[in-house]
C-alpha cells in the first residue's frame, strides 16, 4: 500500500514534471536553444504566484492567469535582452552560446532571488490546502490532484493552440525547418519569440502550481531545469502530450526507485534514464 | 612572445610565488594567492574540455566534488593526502568516462545536458546522503599548516597550466581544436573524435578532482555537498571566459582578475556579486567571446595602426 | 521583373559568385544552368534573402530587396520552390499549402487558392488529410509547388524541381510550370535536365564557377556546341548520331 501511495504521489508530480519540460521543449524545438535557466523561471513564477496570494490576498487559481500573463511578458524581454542575440549564430554556436548563458542567467537570478527574498522555503497555504480525497488507504491531496488536472488542461490547450492557431502552425514550420518557414512567407523571429514566450509563459504556471502543491525556494531552479531535461530527453521533441506523459513517467520511475532504495537516492533516476535513453536511442533524440 | 620566454615567464613565476611563504608572514596573503592558484587549477581543467576540445561541462563541479568526497574522506581515516587526493581524480575520471562514453557518441547538447544532469543529482544525493558538517579532527587543527595548502595549490596549478601548454603544441591538442572548430570535418578527415573527447575529458576531471582534494585538504570544516554545487562550476566557466577560452595564459590571468574582484565585491557587496558576474560572464560570451586575451590583442592592433 | 547585378556572395572565405548579373522579364520563363557548385543555389539563397550577398544589387519589382528578410521578399510576391523541396513533413499536406499562404497580401485568396492547387494537380486534393513526409516524391513536388504558389508570387523561382523524379512525372511537372506560365507569372527555373529546361525556357543563364558563362534564348542556346558538349553528353554533340549498338 505504501507503494501504491508513493506511486500515485510520484503521478502528481509528474503532471508537473511534464508542464515544466513542455516550455523547455518548446523553446529548445523551435528556437535550438536550450535555457538552462528554464528552472529558475519556474520559480520566478513560484514567487509571482507566492506575493500575490501574501501580498494581495490572491487565490492562486486567480493568480495562474495573471503569473502566466507577467511571465509571458517577461520571456518577451528575455528574449529581446539576450536570446535575440543568441539565434543569430549558426546552430552549433547557438546551442553552446545558450548553455552558456542560460547557465549565467540562472546563478545570477538565483543569487537576485535570495537577496530578494531570503534562502527560506516558502508555499502557498490556503485554507483548502489540507484537503485530501481518501480512497480507502490512499491519501490523494486534492491541491496536487488539481495541478495534475490544470497542467494537463495547460498542456492540452498549447497543444491545440499549435494546431490550430495560424501562428502555432508557423512555429511547428519553423521548428521542422526554419529557411523553409522563411521561404514560406513566415517571420521567423517572429515565432521565435512567440515560442519563447509561450515557453516562459508555460515555466510561469508551472511555478504557480509548485508553490501550491509543493515548495518554492531560490534553489529550486536548477531541479527543475534538470527534471524538464530529463523529460525532454525521455520523450523526445515534438509532441506536447508526448512530452507530458514522459513527466508522468519520471515521477513515477522515482517513486518506485524512492521506495526500493530510499529517498536519498530518487535523484538517481533521473542520470540512470538520462544515459538508458541514450545507450536506447543512439541516433539521438533530437535528431527527428 | 617565443615559447622559450613562456617558459622563463613560468619558470620566474613559479619560483618567485615559491618564495612567497618563506618572506611573506601575513596570512591573508597567502590565503589570496591560495585562492587565486585553486582558481587557475579549476579553471583550466574547464579549459581542457571546452576550451580545446569544445565540449561544454556543465556539470564540472561533480568532478571537483568527487575529488574532495573521496580525499576527504580517506584523509580522515589516516591515509596521506596526496594518496586521497589521487584516489579522488580517479573516481571523477571514471565517472567522468561513464558520461562521456555515453554522451560523446552523439553531438550536440547532450555532454553538457549529462554533465549538468551529474553534477545536480550528485549534489543532491551527497546532500542527502550526507547532511551532517565534516570537519577534521581536532589534532589535524592543530597541525593545521596554511603554507601546506599554499604549495599543494602551487603545484597543482603549475601542472594544470603545463596540461594546457603541452596541449596546445601537442598533436593531440591541435586534433582536439579541430574536433572543437568542426568535428564532422575533423572526423572526415580521419581524426579520431570520440579518442580524442575522452581524452581531453579524462585530462580535465582528473585536474578537478585534484583541485576537489586540494578544497578538502584546505578547509577546516564544510558541508560535504558543497563542494558539488553549481557555483563552482560556473567559477570554472566565468574564470575562463573571462581570460581566455581555449588559451593557455586566459585562465591564468582570468584568476587574477577573478579572485580579486570577488574579494573585492564581497567587502562591497555581500550577494550581489553572483548577480554581477552572473551578466559580466553573459556580456563576455556575446560581445567579447575570446575575453582578456582578445582585448590585449585588440587593444594591441589599435595602438599599432596608431603609430 | 528580377534584376540581379553584379552580385557577389561568399561563405567565409570562399567566393560562392563573383559578379553575377542577370535579369528575368515579366512573363518569361528563363532557365538557370550550370554544373554541380557553380553557385546556383546560392544565387537562389541570395536572391530568397537567405544569404546576403557581399556586394552587387538584387531589384524585384523595380525596387531593392537586398537586405530585406526572406519572408517580406515573399510578401512582395516572389515564392521559391527550395531544392529538396523541404516540406514540412510532420504536417499534412493541406497546412502545408495553407502555410505557403502565410503572407497578409495572399492570405486574403486562401481558400480560392487552395482550390486552385487541388484543381492542378487533383492527387493531392485526395491525401490532403495526409502528413506531407509519407507521401512519394513527385506528390512532394506537387505540394512543394502547390505552397509556393499559394503565395500569389509574380515570380515563380524552381530550384530543382526535377531531382529524383521519374520522367513521367517530371513530364507533368515541367508541363505544370508552362501553365503556371501561362496565367502570367514569371519563372526562374534552376534546372539539371538541360534538355527539358531549354525546351521550355525563353532564354537562359550559363552559370560556371561563380561566374554567368553563357546566355541566349532556349533554342539558340540547345543548338550551341560547348552547351552540348558540356551538357547534354558525348554522344549529343555529334548532330545525327546514335548510341551504339549494344
Amino acid at each position: 500500500m505504501i507503494l501504491v501511495q508513493q506511486l500515485v504521489l510520484g503521478l502528481l508530480v509528474g503532471g508537473l514534471y511534464g508542464l515544466a519540460a513542455a516550455g523547455l521543449s518548446l523553446v529548445f524545438g523551435v528556437l535550438k536553444v536550450l535555457n538552462v535557466a528554464h528552472g529558475e523561471l519556474i520559480m520566478l513564477g513560484g514567487y509571482g504566484a507566492f506575493w500575490l496570494w501574501v501580498l494581495l490576498g490572491f487565490d492562486p487559481l486567480l493568480a495562474l492567469p495573471l503569473v502566466v500573463a507577467g511571465a509571458l511578458a517577461f520571456g518577451v524581454l528575455l528574449y529581446w535582452g539576450l536570446f535575440a542575440f543568441v539565434v543569430r549564430a549558426h546552430e552549433e554556436t547557438r546551442i553552446k552560446n545558450s548553455l552558456l548563458i542560460g547557465f549565467g542567467l540562472a546563478l545570477a537570478t538565483h543569487a537576485l532571488a535570495v537577496r530578494l527574498w531570503t534562502a527560506d522555503e516558502r508555499s502557498i497555504t490556503t485554507t483548502y490546502a489540507g484537503a485530501v480525497l481518501s480512497l480507502g488507504p490512499i491519501a490523494i491531496p486534492l491541491v496536487r490532484l488539481a495541478s495534475l488536472v490544470l497542467a494537463f488542461a495547460l498542456i492540452g490547450a498549447l497543444h491545440l493552440l499549435l494546431q490550430r492557431w495560424r501562428w502555432g502552425r508557423a512555429i511547428r514550420a519553423t521548428a521542422e525547418d526554419w529557411e523553409a518557414a522563411a521561404l514560406t512567407g513566415i517571420d521567423v523571429r517572429r515565432a521565435y519569440l512567440l515560442a519563447f514566450a509561450i515557453g516562459t509563459g508555460l515555466a510561469g504556471a508551472a511555478g504557480t502550481l509548485v508553490s501550491v502543491g509543493y515548495s518554492i525556494s531560490p534553489s529550486i531552479g536548477l531541479e527543475w531545469t534538470l527534471k524538464a531535461l530529463i523529460v525532454v530527453v525521455l520523450a523526445g521533441l515534438g509532441s506536447m502530450l508526448g512530452t507530458f506523459v514522459g513527466g508522468l513517467v519520471l515521477g513515477l520511475a522515482e517513486a518506485a526507485s524512492a521506495f526500493a532504495f530510499g529517498g536519498p537516492y530518487r535523484e538517481v533516476v533521473g542520470l540512470v534514464i538520462f544515459l538508458a535513453v541514450l545507450v536506447a536511442r543512439p541516433r539521438g533524440l533530437f535528431a527527428r | 612572445m617565443s615559447r622559450r620566454g613562456w617558459l622563463a615567464l613560468g619558470v620566474t613565476a613559479l619560483a618567485a610565488l615559491a618564495a612567497v611563504p618563506l618572506v611573506v608572514r601575513r596570512d591573508d596573503v597567502l590565503n589570496f594567492l591560495f585562492l587565486v592558484l585553486l582558481s587557475v587549477a579549476l579553471a583550466q581543467s574547464w579549459n581542457v574540455v571546452a576550451g580545446y576540445a569544445g565540449q561544454i561541462n556543465l556539470g564540472h563541479a561533480a568532478f571537483f566534488g568527487l575529488g574532495a568526497l573521496v580525499t576527504r574522506t580517506l584523509w580522515i581515516a589516516e591515509w596521506p593526502v596526496l594518496a586521497g587526493a589521487a584516489l579522488g581524480a580517479l573516481a571523477a575520471t571514471a565517472f567522468a568516462l561513464l558520461v562521456g562514453a555515453v554522451a560523446f557518441r552523439l553531438r550536440g547538447a547532450y555532454f553538457a545536458i549529462g554533465t549538468l544532469a551529474l553534477g545536480e543529482i550528485l549534489r543532491i544525493t551527497v546532500g542527502n546522503v550526507l547532511p551532517e558538517v565534516s570537519t577534521l579532527p581536532t589534532a589535524t587543527i592543530g597541525a593545521y599548516r596554511l603554507a601546506d595548502r599554499y604549495y599543494f595549490a602551487l603545484a597543482l596549478a603549475a601542472v594544470a597550466v603545463g596540461v594546457v601548454a603541452a596541449l596546445e603544441r601537442s598533436r593531440a591538442g591541435l586534433g582536439m581544436q579541430a574536433v572543437r572548430e568542426d568535428e564532422e570535418a575533423a572526423e572526415a578527415s580521419g581524426v579520431g573524435t570520440l579518442r580524442l573527447k575522452l581524452l581531453a575529458l579524462v585530462l580535465s576531471t582528473a585536474l578537478a578532482g585534484l583541485a576537489g582534494g586540494l578544497f578538502a585538504y584546505y578547509h577546516i570544516s564544510y558541508y560535504p555537498a558543497h563542494p558539488f554545487g553549481p557555483h563552482w562550476t560556473f567559477d570554472a566557466l566565468l574564470i575562463t571566459f573571462i581570460g581566455g577560452v581555449g588559451t593557455v595564459h586566459g585562465p591564468v590571468l582570468g584568476a587574477i582578475f577573478y579572485v580579486f574582484l570577488k574579494e573585492y565585491l564581497a567587502i562591497r557587496w555581500v550577494d550581489f556579486h553572483l548577480l554581477i558576474f552572473g551578466a559580466l560572464f553573459i556580456t563576455i560570451v556575446l560581445l567579447l567571446p575570446g575575453g582578456l586575451v582578445e582585448a590585449a590583442a585588440r587593444l594591441r592592433t589599435l595602438a599599432r595602426r596608431a603609430c | 521583373m528580377l534584376e540581379v547585378e553584379a552580385v557577389e556572395a561568399a561563405y567565409g572565405p570562399f567566393l560562392a559568385l563573383s559578379g553575377v548579373t542577370l535579369r528575368v522579364g515579366p512573363g518569361e520563363i528563363v532557365a538557370l544552368l550550370g554544373p554541380n557548385g557553380a553557385g546556383k543555389t546560392t544565387l537562389i539563397r541570395c536572391v530568397t534573402g537567405l544569404l546576403v550577398p557581399r556586394a552587387g544589387r538584387i531589384r524585384f519589382g523595380g525596387a531593392e530587396i537586398v537586405g530585406l528578410l526572406p519572408h517580406a521578399i515573399v510578401e512582395r510576391g516572389l515564392a521559391v520552390v527550395p531544392e529538396g523541396r523541404r516540406l514540412f513533413g510532420g504536417m499534412t499536406v493541406e497546412e502545408n499549402l495553407d502555410l505557403g499562404a502565410f503572407t497578409p497580401h495572399a492570405r486574403a485568396g486562401l481558400g480560392r487558392g487552395r482550390e486552385r492547387i487541388y484543381e492542378i494537380f487533383p492527387i493531392l486534393r485526395e491525401r490532403r488529410r495526409q502528413l506531407a513526409g509519407t507521401l512519394s516524391g513527385g506528390q512532394q513536388q506537387m505540394v512543394a509547388i502547390g505552397r509556393a504558389l499559394m503565395a500569389a508570387p509574380r515570380l515563380l523561382i524552381l530550384d530543382e524541381p526535377s531531382l529524383g523524379l521519374a520522367p513521367r512525372i517530371v513530364e507533368t511537372i515541367l508541363g505544370v510550370i508552362g501553365e503556371i506560365n501561362r496565367g502570367g507569372v514569371s519563372i526562374l527555373l534552376v534546372e539539371q535536365n538541360v534538355q527539358a529546361a531549354l525546351g521550355l525556357a525563353h532564354r537562359a543563364y550559363i552559370l560556371e564557377a561563380g561566374r554567368v558563362a553563357g546566355e541566349g534564348s532556349g533554342p539558340a542556346l540547345l543548338q550551341d556546341p560547348h552547351v552540348r558538349r558540356a551538357y547534354l553528353g558525348p554522344l549529343a554533340s555529334l548532330p545525327g548520331s546514335r548510341p551504339p549498338l549494344p
